[in-house]
């Protein structure tokens, strides 16, 4: 173990004269890889950083759209004998920026709070995020051990890829190596049982009410995480040659010290029953399991049917966890419900879904596809795939041309710590109902056409939202997705336009119709000249208050999506497009109080990009102009219009 | 009763649409002159018969198992389809690294467009560790992977200069259902396909991240882990093959039996191989 202020070349230099030492025999068992990966990024704004969207909740100093960053990583693998494997991962830390020429991640000299001192140059302003310091990260060892049916144990770091979205899903990219367990996966019989058990450590953040395990949020005396786990089993089998069947069951618990154990709040004195010991009780417990089939039978090679069951419970404690919703202003993971007495109860929902695909059954080129699926009102997966994955065929909401994206069984979403230009993910709780696609493959043309349809389980009348259901902070926080201003706006502050209706809502009565046509065409000109496109039309209504004809809302979503694509030469890829959206509701904002009013919202995007490949080195290159203009009739509102022009380049070397 | 294939016809009469994968038995039918329908057994996704498939979720059964591989002539294009016996996913979103829509799948369509001793090359590509007979070297090989065609090009530039004007990277490359497709211009081919050109597809997993000495190619070695093969050597001695086409290339049970055993034959004690001690592997001449 080195410390911080151990110079990393230093440390990376002796791995590397280590690696290379010809007294160490089995230095071919020493795997080596490093990967250098620097992004400039530019706004007009006065933003600094390279990220666009951070932490939006609290200060991190690493999240703007002005500056140039790099980052380091060194992967290494040992082959300890034909048994035991092991790895580790040393990363940089992301956030200085190229300015930063001397930060050493002291603490700030602001003596005596001089603000002037606040952020400067002088190596000690920024925190140690800016001094790119090396951090241990994806340690594991992997060992083939002699117990009857183990195939492998796994200790340390993990991605969590073995279970899945609705369980403990694979961790987002930038949180790969994070979680740490221990992992057992062996078969009893090769088709028949193959199994997967684990111990997972859970992450002090994100799993669990207020988004953390335990922090003291409520009681100073209770605040313990150090054995927080999850356990989850997965069982797969193959009966017979062309079915799979796999269960996956999950189980998280977050402990706490017990708060009135005589050893936390007082003297030992064995007379108040105090005996060195201390007792813990439960802050929250989640129960998640999945049973899927997939059959895929051979003799008609066409078609393919798989389906989902699955289970959610979620326990919240509230002697030891803060109600979330009632104190983030709706802005929770889990939900606080109540039984029809008043007490706390736990939140139970099944969901399920089932897709059945024929693929070209005529030999035309036509393929189909039809998913039915019914998401539970309080169904949550509080440790499952939090962005990263998409567990439903359509293309759903929140989607656009430029920005993809994917559907989510949780209300723990991760749409943070991105740049603009990714995916965002949409929560489908409640969602109830079916979408029918259907491909076309010809030559030189890929076309798909879908409809969806979506009806909620979470409709409903005076849902309590100020205590028991979150309504995500003045409930439209996911909203135009492109037009984050700053970190701040993460929760719509400024209320970007566009109205996707919060999962849960005082009232509710709403229905979706989503159309999506997208295609890809080679066009007879040139070497490689591909047009892309995309129409998406979303209509969406929700009555809120059943007897109010004048809160009706009626959302018409348009988007017209064009993108170019020519391949210059064997190294060189250039993407020209643009996206025209066009949101007309009505009824958009408001209060049943207030009354509702009118939104119209324009949008106009250009795209230039490149892709540079040449002997290992990748350059990527994004020029965006992004044109916005927001009509609100809502008295005591104005006008708003975005004129961003934002770019987004990097290099990358790995070897 | 009207077959599939009837029907087929009557609905791209009424859409106006160009039909699209007409089985031709071998180079015979009424398809193009060049046109080759062929079949690989199921449950064969095993290399020598014992490559098990790396432990991560994304690598779902069936992933590499080859079912069958279809050359289709249309005008100046070729259309090349592999289909293997699962669903082609993206789970690594290719989209947001310039892919083609899917993650998982590789695969190297060598082409012998001569069958001719001595014309052509007797090596695999970097990372895929086989070897062809002199008298059935390849001329051209399609490269079908998620990866761009720039990373494509620069991984040949970089690891394969020597062959990169066998290399073919398609204008298209694509996945439906599951069926990988890419289309190349004949001309990169030398022409349009004739009867008498030989094939062999090898099917791989794309490796974001390879090692120097392997374009774009996942290794397999002696114990699986978490995203490389298991089954075989920790050296470049196996070969870095799931599954194969053997003749005839109907898909029977002996075509596994004769995978297992070409692809068994390597020096498993050679720790730097040479170029006789990788496994051979055949061509298939349709209709020969």
């Amino acid at each position: 173990m080195y410390r911080a202020s151990t110079p990393p070349a230093l440390v990376l230099g002796t791995l590397l004269l280590l690696a290379d030492a010809p007294a160490l025999a089995d230095s071919a068992n020493f795997e080596l890889s490093g990967k250098l990966y620097t992004k400039w990024m530019y706004k007009n704004d006065d933003s600094r950083g390279c990220l666009s969207l951070s932490n939006p909740f609290w200060p991190d100093n690493i999240g703007g759209s002005n500056g140039v960053c790099s980052e380091f990583e060194l992967n290494i693998k040992g082959r300890v004998s034909k048994y035991v494997t092991t790895g580790v991962r040393i990363q940089s830390r992301w956030g200085a920026l190229w300015q930063s020429w001397w930060e050493n991640g002291d603490v700030r000299w602001d003596y005596p709070n001089d603000s002037l001192f606040h952020e400067n140059t002088s190596g000690e302003s920024m925190g140690l995020n800016h001094a790119q310091y090396m951090k241990l990260r994806g340690v594991f060892i992997r060992a083939a051990l002699p117990l009857p049916s183990v195939r492998w144990v796994h200790f340390g770091a993990s991605d969590f890829g073995m279970w899945n979205e609705w369980t403990i899903g694979k961790l987002r990219y930038i949180d790969r190596d994070n979680g740490n367990g221990v992992l057992f996966e062996g078969a009893i019989d090769d088709n028949y049982l193959r199994y997967h058990f684990g111990a997972i450590a859970l992450p002090k953040l994100f799993v669990g009410p207020r988004w953390n395990t335990g922090l003291r949020d409520s009681d100073p005396l209770a605040g313990f995480w150090g054995q927080d786990w999850a356990y989850a089993v997965k069982l797969e089998s193959t009966p017979m040659e062309d079915l799979d069947v796999k269960l996956i069951t999950t189980y998280i618990h977050d402990w706490e010290a017990d708060r009135n154990d005589p050893d936390n709040t007082g003297i030992s004195d064995r007379n108040r029953g105090a005996d060195r010991a201390i007792d813990w009780e439960p802050r929250f417990r989640a129960l998640n399991a999945t049973l899927d089939a997939k059959y895929a039978p051979s003799a008609l090679n066409m078609l393919s049917v798989s389906g989902l069951l699955a289970l959610a419970h979620n326990n919240v404690n509230r002697e030891y966890a803060t109600n979330g919703v009632a104190f983030d202003q709706g802005f929770s993971p889990v939900i606080f419900p109540l039984d029809e007495d008043g007490n706390p109860r736990a939140a139970n929902s099944m969901a399920g879904k089932l897709l059945v695909e024929f693929f070209d059954p005529l030999e035309v080129g036509l393929s189909f596809k039809l998913e039915y699926f019914n998401i539970g009102s309080e169904f949550n997966s509080i440790f499952g795939s939090r962005r990263e994955a998409d567990v439903l065929l359509t293309d759903g909401i929140l989607s656009t041309g430029f920005v993809d994206g994917g559907q989510l069984p949780t209300l723990n979403l991760a749409n943070e710590f991105v740049d603009f230009d990714e995916p965002w993910f949409e929560s489908i709780i409640g969602w109830h109902g079916a979408t029918g696609r259907v491909d076309y493959e010809n030559g030189p043309l890929s076309t798909n056409l879908e409809y969806t349809l979506i009806t909620y389980n979470t409709n409903a009348q005076d849902r309590d939202v100020d205590n028991q259901y979150p309504d995500f902070l003045y409930t439209d926080g996911f909203t135009d997705i492109q037009s984050y201003t700053a970190d701040f706006d993460y929760a719509n502050i400024f209320d970007r336009g566009r109205d996707p209706r919060s999962v849960y809502a005082q009232y509710k009565e709403r229905l979706t119709h989503i159309v999506v046509l997208k295609g890809d065409y080679l066009l007879p000109v040139g070497d490689n000249f591909v047009v892309q496109t995309k129409l998406k039309y979303v209509n969406d209504g929700d009555n809120r208050r059943l007897g109010n004809p004048n809160d009706n809302y009626r959302g018409h979503m348009y988007l017209g999506w064009l993108n170019l694509k020519y391949q210059f030469t064997d190294e060189l890829q250039t993407r020209l497009g643009y996206e025209l959206q066009y949101w007309d509701e009505n009824l958009r904002s408001g209060s049943q109080e207030t009354g509702f009013y009118d939104y119209d919202t324009t949008k106009h995007t250009g795209r230039f990009g490149l892709t540079y490949n040449f002997g290992g080195l990748t350059f990527n290159y994004m020029l965006e102009y992004f044109h916005k203009d927001q009509d609100r009739d809502r008295p005591g509102t104005y006008d708003q219009s975005w004129r961003v022009w934002r770019s987004k380049a990097s290099v990358e070397a790995a070897w | 009763m009207r077959s599939f294939s009837s029907y087929s016809a009557l609905l791209s009469l009424a859409l106006g649409l160009g039909t699209v994968g007409c089985k031709a038995g071998g180079a015979s039918g009424g398809a193009s002159p060049g046109s080759v329908a062929l079949t690989d057994p199921t449950g064969d996704d095993n290399g020598p018969g014992n490559y098990l498939y790396p432990t991560d979720q994304v690598y779902k059964p069936g992933s590499f198992d080859l079912t069958a591989f279809e050359v289709v002539p249309k005008g100046d294009t070729v259309e090349f389809r592999l289909t293997v016996k699962s669903r082609i996913e993206d789970p690594w979103d290719s989209k947001a690294w310039g892919g083609n829509g899917f993650s998982v799948q590789m695969a190297f369509i060598h082409i012998d467009t001569d069958h001719a001793p001595g014309s052509g090359a007797t090596t695999g590509l970097p990372g895929t560790n086989v070897r062809f007979a002199p008298e059935e070297a390849w001329d051209k090989v399609v490269i079908i992977s998620p990866q761009g065609p720039t990373r494509v090009n620069s991984e040949v530039d970089a690891k394969a200069n020597e062959l990169k004007a066998k290399v073919v990277v398609p204008r298209i490359t694509r996945a439906a259902g599951r069926t990988l497709i890419a289309i190349v211009d004949a001309a990169q081919l030398g022409g349009l396909p004739q009867p008498g050109w030989g094939y062999q597809v090898l099917m791989q997993s794309n490796e974001g991240f390879p090692d120097k000495t392997d374009l774009l190619t996942r290794k397999v070695n002696e114990f699986e882990g978490q995203h490389r093969f298991g089954g075989g050597t920790d050296y470049d001695n196996d070969p870095h093959a799931i599954d194969i086409l053997m003749p005839p290339g109907k898909g029977g049970a002996d075509e596994v039996k004769s995978q297992h055993e070409a692809l068994s034959k390597y020096n498993k004690e050679a720790t730097s191989p040479a170029p006789e001690d990788l496994a051979l592997v055949p061509m298939i001449y349709p209709g020969q």
